[in-house]
Order: C-alpha cells, then sequence, then structure tokens
C-alpha cells in the first residue's frame, strides 16, 4: 500500500526562519552599500556621466537617509566635476516606501562646490545608453547646426579653381521639388479648364442666340414659346454654372501660384546658403562684423547652450509631462536591464518627490559665504504633484573678491506644453581662458559679469550668453601667431591691448531650425581691418564661389523662374477672356429671353429667373 | 569544471533520490522558475519558500535552478521583448497601474519587462515541465536507475559529507 505524502515539509520551517533571519541580517550589513551602489547606478544613467557617492547611511528609525561626498562629473570633461556636494540629508516620508516610492519631505545640502578637478577621470557614458545616446545627439546638434564662419584665411589668390557637385547645391534639389509642385499646379489647372468645356458650351450658347432671333414667338404659339423659354433658361444656368466654376477654378490655381513663388522664393534662400557653402569650400572668411563675433566667440557660445539643451532633454526624456506609462531602463544587473515601466494613477505618490530642500554652499572659509538656495517640487511624475520645479538661490561666495551668484530655474512639466527655464547671473566670477577656433590665440576674461539664461518649450528653444570682462588679457599660443598667417597676425594686432571684452549670444528658433547670433565689442574693429587686408581678394574670390553656384543652378533656376511666370501669365489673361465671353454669350441669352417672355400671348407669367 | 561536476552531482542525487518522480519533478519546476528569473525578482522569494516548505525535492529544485538559469541568460531577449509586450498591452493597463500602486507589489519588480516575461514564461513551461520531467524520471529510474545506484561513482557521493546535507531536504 503506498504511502500518503504530507503536502508540507514542517521540519524546513526552520531552517526557512534561519534563511529569512539571514537574509535580514545581510541587509541591516550590506543594505548601506546595496542603496549606495544603486543610487550612484541609476543618477549615473540618468545623467549621462559617472557620479560617486563616498557614503550612504540610511537610518530606519528616523526614516532618514545621510549621503557624503557627492561627485557629478562633467560630461563634457572627464577630469572635473560639476559640483561636490559635503553632505546630503534627506527626511522621507515613510508612507510611500511602501510603493517603492521616493518621497522626499526636507532635503538638505551643505559644502556644495562647483568645477573641482578629479582624482582620477570619470567613466564616460555608455554610447547605447540612452544618457549616451542623447549626449552624442545634442553634440551632433551642436556641431551640425551651428557651423560658425571661420577667420582662418589662406592665401585667396592661390586658390585653386572651385568644383562643386550639384548633389551639394540645396537650390537644385528645392528647384527639383518646386518644378514638380508647379507640374502639379498646371495640371490641376488644365484639367479643371478640360473639365468645364468651355468651347463647346460657349459655341452652342452662341448659335442659339441668333436662332432665337429668327424666331417669332406669336408663330410659335404658347407652348413653342414656352419650350424656347425652357431652352434658354437652362442654357443660362449652364453658362453660369460654368462661371462659377471658373472663378473657383482662378482662386485655386491663384493660392498654387502664390505657393508657387513663395517656393521660388526659397528657393532663392537656398541659392544664398549655396554660396555660403561656396564660400565654405573656398574657406572664405565672412568679413561683415556679425560674422567675426561668431568666428570668435560662436563655439564658446554653442558649448554653453549645448550643455544646457542637453540637461532640458534628460528632463524631457525622464520627466513626462502626462499620466502616461513612461518607459525607464531597469535595474543595473548580471542579467538583461529590460524596461521598467512606471505606471502613474491619480490621487496616488508619484516614484519620485522632493518636497523642499535647502541648499548651503560652501567654499573657503564658512564666513566669508553668504549663499542659499532653495529647492521644491522635483518629481518624477510633475502632472500627480501639480506644481513646478523650482530652484532660486541667491548670495555671494568668497572673501576679498566674492563672487555674485544669483540663479533660477523653473521646470514645468504638466499640460499641453512642457518648458523648462534657467536664467544665471555671476558677477566677479573669473571664466576660464576662451580659446579662438582656428587661431592661434586665446583671452583670458579675468573677473567678469556673466549672465545666462536658456528655455526649452517643447522644441522652440531661447536663450542667451553675455560676459562682460574688464580685465581680459590675450594670449598667442605660438610667437608671431599662426606662424605668419596674415589673419592671425592682423587679429592680433587688433586684440593684444585690449582689456574690455564684452561678448552676447542669442539663441533663439527650435531645436530643428535654431538661430545663433554672436556681437563682440571686436568684432567691427577686426571686421575693418581685415576687410583692408584681404577685401579686393576676397571679393574676387567671393564672385567665383557666386560664379561656380550659379553654372549648375543658374540655368535650371532661370527655366523655373520663366515657367512661373508663364504659368501665372497664362492665368492672368485667360480666365479674365474666358469669364467675359461667358458674360457675354449670358447678356445676349437673356436680352432673347426677356424679348420672348415679353411678346408671350395671353400674358404667360413666366418665373423670375 | 567545478560547475560541471557539483551539476552532474545535483542531475544523479536526484533522479536516486527517494522522493517520487513527481517530487522531483514538481522541484525541477520551482527551481526552473528560480533559475528563469533574475536573482531579485520579488517571485523568487515564494518559489523559493515554496521549495523548501512543500513536500517536493530540493535536489530536483537545484537541478532545475542550474539548468534553467543559463538558459535564462539565453532567453533574456525574447522574455524582455514578451514583459514589454504584456506590459504595454492596452487590455491590461488597469492590472498594472492598479498593482503599481498596491503596497509592496512594486517590490516584486513585475513591471519590469524581463522579470515579467521570465514569471510569463516560466508559467507557460511550468505544467509541460512537471509533467514531461515526471514521465521522464520514472522512465530513467526503470530503465538505469539500479545500474547507475550500484556504481561506484554514487556510492562515493553517498559516502560525502554533501549528501548529508542534502539529506536534510530529501522528500519525506
Amino acid at each position: 500500500m503506498r504511502r500518503r505524502l504530507g503536502i508540507f515539509r514542517w521540519r524546513a520551517v526552520g531552517p526557512l526562519l534561519l534563511f529569512l533571519v539571514l537574509l535580514l541580517g545581510l541587509w541591516l550589513i550590506f543594505a548601506d552599500t546595496l542603496a549606495r551602489r544603486g543610487a550612484q547606478s541609476s543618477l549615473s544613467t540618468l545623467l549621462g556621466t559617472e557620479v560617486d557617492i563616498a557614503s550612504l547611511r540610511i537610518r530606519e528609525t528616523d526614516a532618514a537617509i545621510d549621503l557624503g561626498g557627492l561627485a557629478i562629473a562633467d560630461p563634457r570633461d572627464p577630469r572635473r566635476n560639476l559640483l561636490e556636494a559635503g553632505t546630503i540629508t534627506l527626511n522621507l516620508d515613510p508612507l510611500p516606501l511602501a510603493e517603492k516610492k521616493l518621497v522626499i519631505d526636507q532635503f538638505r545640502l551643505s559644502g556644495l562646490r562647483f568645477l573641482t578637478t578629479r582624482a582620477t577621470p570619470a567613466r564616460p557614458a555608455e554610447p547605447g545608453s540612452p544618457a549616451g545616446q542623447l549626449l552624442a545627439e545634442t553634440r551632433a546638434w551642436a556641431r551640425d547646426k551651428f557651423q560658425g564662419p571661420s577667420l582662418a584665411l589662406g592665401r585667396i589668390d592661390t586658390l585653386k579653381q572651385l568644383v562643386l557637385h550639384p548633389d551639394q547645391l540645396q537650390s537644385l534639389r528645392a528647384a527639383t521639388g518646386l518644378a514638380a509642385r508647379a507640374d502639379s499646379v498646371e495640371a490641376g489647372y488644365q484639367q479643371g479648364l478640360a473639365q468645364l468645356q468651355l468651347g463647346p458650351l460657349l459655341d452652342s450658347s452662341t448659335s442659339l442666340v441668333p436662332r432665337l432671333a429668327a424666331t417669332d414667338p406669336k408663330q410659335l404659339g404658347l407652348a413653342g414659346t414656352q419650350q424656347a423659354v425652357s431652352a434658354v433658361r437652362q442654357t443660362i444656368d449652364r453658362v453660369r454654372q460654368a462661371r462659377s466654376g471658373l472663378t473657383g477654378l482662378e482662386q485655386v490655381t491663384r493660392t498654387g501660384l502664390a505657393g508657387l513663388q513663395r517656393g521660388f522664393g526659397d528657393v532663392q534662400t537656398a541659392r544664398e546658403r549655396d554660396y555660403a557653402t561656396a564660400r565654405g569650400l573656398m574657406q572664405l572668411p565672412s568679413l561683415d562684423a556679425p560674422s567675426i563675433g561668431a568666428a570668435l566667440f560662436g563655439q564658446e557660445s554653442t558649448d554653453y547652450f549645448q550643455q544646457a539643451l542637453y540637461y532640458g532633454r534628460v528632463a524631457q526624456r525622464y520627466v513626462p509631462p502626462g499620466l502616461q506609462p513612461w518607459n525607464r531602463p531597469g535595474p543595473s544587473r548580471t542579467r538583461r536591464r529590460g524596461t521598467t515601466v512606471e505606471f502613474p494613477r491619480e490621487h496616488e505618490y508619484p516614484g519620485f518627490l522632493l518636497r523642499q530642500g535647502e541648499i548651503d554652499v560652501a567654499t573657503g572659509a564658512t564666513g566669508q559665504n553668504q549663499f542659499s538656495a532653495a529647492v521644491a517640487g522635483i518629481s518624477s511624475q510633475p502632472a500627480l504633484y501639480g506644481r513646478p520645479a523650482t530652484l532660486s538661490g541667491r548670495g555671494s561666495l568668497g572673501g576679498a573678491q566674492p563672487v555674485n551668484l544669483d540663479l533660477a530655474m523653473v521646470s514645468r512639466h504638466f499640460g499641453d506644453h512642457p518648458a523648462d527655464s534657467l536664467g544665471a547671473r555671476i558677477d566677479g566670477v573669473n571664466l576660464p581662458p576662451i580659446a579662438i577656433p582656428s587661431l592661434p590665440l586665446s583671452v583670458r576674461p579675468g573677473p567678469s559679469r556673466v549672465s545666462f539664461s536658456f528655455a526649452l518649450t517643447g522644441d522652440r528653444l531661447a536663450g542667451h550668453w553675455q560676459v562682460d570682462a574688464r580685465q581680459a588679457s590675450w594670449q598667442a599660443d605660438s610667437a608671431p601667431p599662426a606662424g605668419g598667417s596674415p589673419v592671425a597676425e592682423l587679429v592680433w594686432q587688433a586684440v593684444r591691448g585690449l582689456t574690455t571684452l564684452q561678448v552676447r549670444a542669442d539663441l533663439g528658433g527650435t531645436i530643428e531650425q535654431p538661430t545663433l547670433s554672436v556681437r563682440s565689442n571686436l568684432d567691427d574693429a577686426i571686421a575693418a581691418r581685415l576687410q583692408a587686408l584681404a577685401g579686393e581678394a576676397l571679393v574676387r574670390a567671393t564672385a567665383r564661389a557666386r560664379a561656380a553656384v550659379d553654372q549648375l543652378a543658374g540655368p535650371k533656376l532661370t527655366a523655373l523662374e520663366g515657367r512661373l511666370q508663364g504659368l501665372t501669365s497664362q492665368v492672368a489673361s485667360r480666365v479674365p477672356a474666358e469669364a467675359g465671353r461667358l458674360n457675354e454669350v449670358e447678356r445676349r441669352l437673356q436680352g432673347e429671353l426677356k424679348r420672348l417672355a415679353g411678346s408671350a400671348v395671353g400674358g404667360i407669367s413666366l418665373p423670375k429667373l | 569544471m567545478l560547475t560541471l561536476l557539483k551539476l552532474l552531482q545535483s542531475l544523479f542525487q536526484t533522479l536516486h533520490s527517494e522522493g517520487t518522480p513527481g517530487q522531483v519533478a514538481a522541484g525541477l519546476m520551482l527551481g526552473a522558475g528560480i533559475g528563469l528569473s533574475p536573482i531579485l525578482a520579488g517571485h523568487n522569494l515564494l518559489l523559493f519558500a515554496a521549495l523548501i516548505l512543500l513536500n517536493v525535492s530540493f535536489g530536483g529544485g537545484m537541478l532545475g535552478l542550474a539548468l534553467f538559469t543559463p538558459l535564462g541568460f539565453l532567453l533574456d531577449p525574447i522574455l524582455d521583448r514578451v514583459g514589454l509586450a504584456l506590459l504595454h498591452a492596452p487590455a491590461l493597463q488597469g492590472l498594472w497601474r492598479a498593482g503599481y500602486n498596491v503596497p509592496l507589489v512594486p517590490y516584486t519588480g513585475f513591471n519590469n519587462s524581463v522579470i515579467l516575461g521570465s514569471l510569463v514564461g516560466w508559467l507557460a513551461l511550468a505544467l509541460p515541465l512537471f509533467l514531461g520531467g515526471r514521465r521522464a524520471i520514472a522512465a530513467y529510474r526503470v530503465r538505469y536507475g539500479e545500474r547507475v545506484l550500484n556504481s561506484r561513482f554514487m556510492k562515493g557521493l553517498k559516502a560525502s559529507k554533501v549528501y548529508n546535507v542534502y539529506t536534510w531536504f530529501r522528500p519525506e
């Protein structure tokens, strides 16, 4: 007989409890380390740069966490930290922890320092990670969208003949597209005319008039007159319908033509860009003042905006505006990370919320610093919290030569249009040297007043970067600069004695089509000197660049322009002519109709026309 | 090499344990669940507790763990896709949303594509694994069991201390 087996193995309860106690013990021993590594990993993934935390202590009884030695590396320069924080205390709301949600009631940070040198270079973000991809995309964006003019000027008179390929010319591509649109407009116009069948209608209507004129209503009798009147009315209706159709066709065609004219304007703009491309291929500098500003400080300005855009896009990526499920990379582990999906619900806690915090900045002796900042409302699901994230700070740092700092940040990621904006003004800061692209020169601004603003609203960009330095000094990286390059020598002569540096860059447009204008106090002086040095040769070289473009694009653009003009004049002449013929035949038909109706016997009551 | 030896040891110990083929197959099934999932998946704790508390073969569980852990790594891309498809399925949004906001449930990691995919993958495999395993073990014992049991290898294995530890969890 088979022995009946029990379901439970009761004697294993002891080892299981022992195992659970062991797990608890291991948690108590290693929780701090695990949490620290988890926080490092999550923050590194989020920010796309190495984040180090020297210590982390969980105070279970106080529902608080103490962090020490937080260091966030600069994604652009692995040898320095963007910021270091001495101590951070987080007071948690314990209830949301049951739902694996982190709600920080109060956050206190002290000992904040900026742009410190790292002991060991930071690990770069993994290229395949979301943050790594964002970083690469933002770099590519800055490289592609802001190809600033160069001041590197070769010997213009010895330039080889410029050879362009049609594929390089935007104007040719635009013209091809516009020609296809012109085909479509013209085909629509011709098809509309054909459908109206104006010729047969006019012929039949015109031939009807003399036939009617030859008839006598008295001889036709009542029935014959009624038939004749009915035939005339039908013909008049057809004429009116045709005129109405012609008017509609004219409106549609004129709208299409207006679009084509605008398109031709775009083609001309593309041709201007082609001229610039050709100039770029010949390495010809632009000598107007705005171009000088962009050539000198465009790169530096772009770096600031690029960095701000990166963090703006990180915020857009990780802080969703609505309550839809949101994908985030899973936790780092030996197995595949996968995707962790968050499912926010109204009236519940967000996955992460920092209600409010205080930041106390300390550099040097404590008494020298009077700076404090406040942060509030930072959330992973702002729609649940319903208020924007804010950061504001004001104060001064340092003793003998204090740096005054005033900053504000607002991140509003709920509603229809998520928006992030940052504004900062720093007075007395020693900026690092600014290298001039393509030239062996750099400027050390010295104590400066710097202001910066950046706003990303949807895909719209706005911002500015401004420097005002009164103790600037210029350095040449070689003597003589550029080994005798005329431009380098000229710029060096223009700037070597200057101690004032004023630069302003303005960013606008959209991410796809950004605009950047850069002006400095050096632009006019350098532009004038460059004009004097190379103006004539440059004009000749520029003419050659334009000629190279015109040789390829000119015939097609001229033909296109002629075709647009022809189509416009065709519509302008034919439509009124056809309308006039229709009006004339209607007028004559109306005359015959009156005659027939007026001479009808027996007072026939005709309906009003 | 050591891992392979341990696997062999586990295999023979399990096949010749005193548990019924059903007990061994049930242990194998539970161990497969643990092996197929990432180690810190919340449901692993339940599976492990079941493996210990239920009268199933612990050795079978260890065998399942040893066999299905590498399989889990291999199947990760598929499990990830399955999990993500389920997490994004419109019909299941209410369920996930409710689970995400219930205390303790988020700690299971159900909202991670790999964990959910591995759990679902295991649920799909569990019954065939149990039935197939039970039949295979029964067939093995009838055809080869006696011969292997009397081999020098098994005698040496039984005499070792490892075997003594194993017997703590031997099915009753």
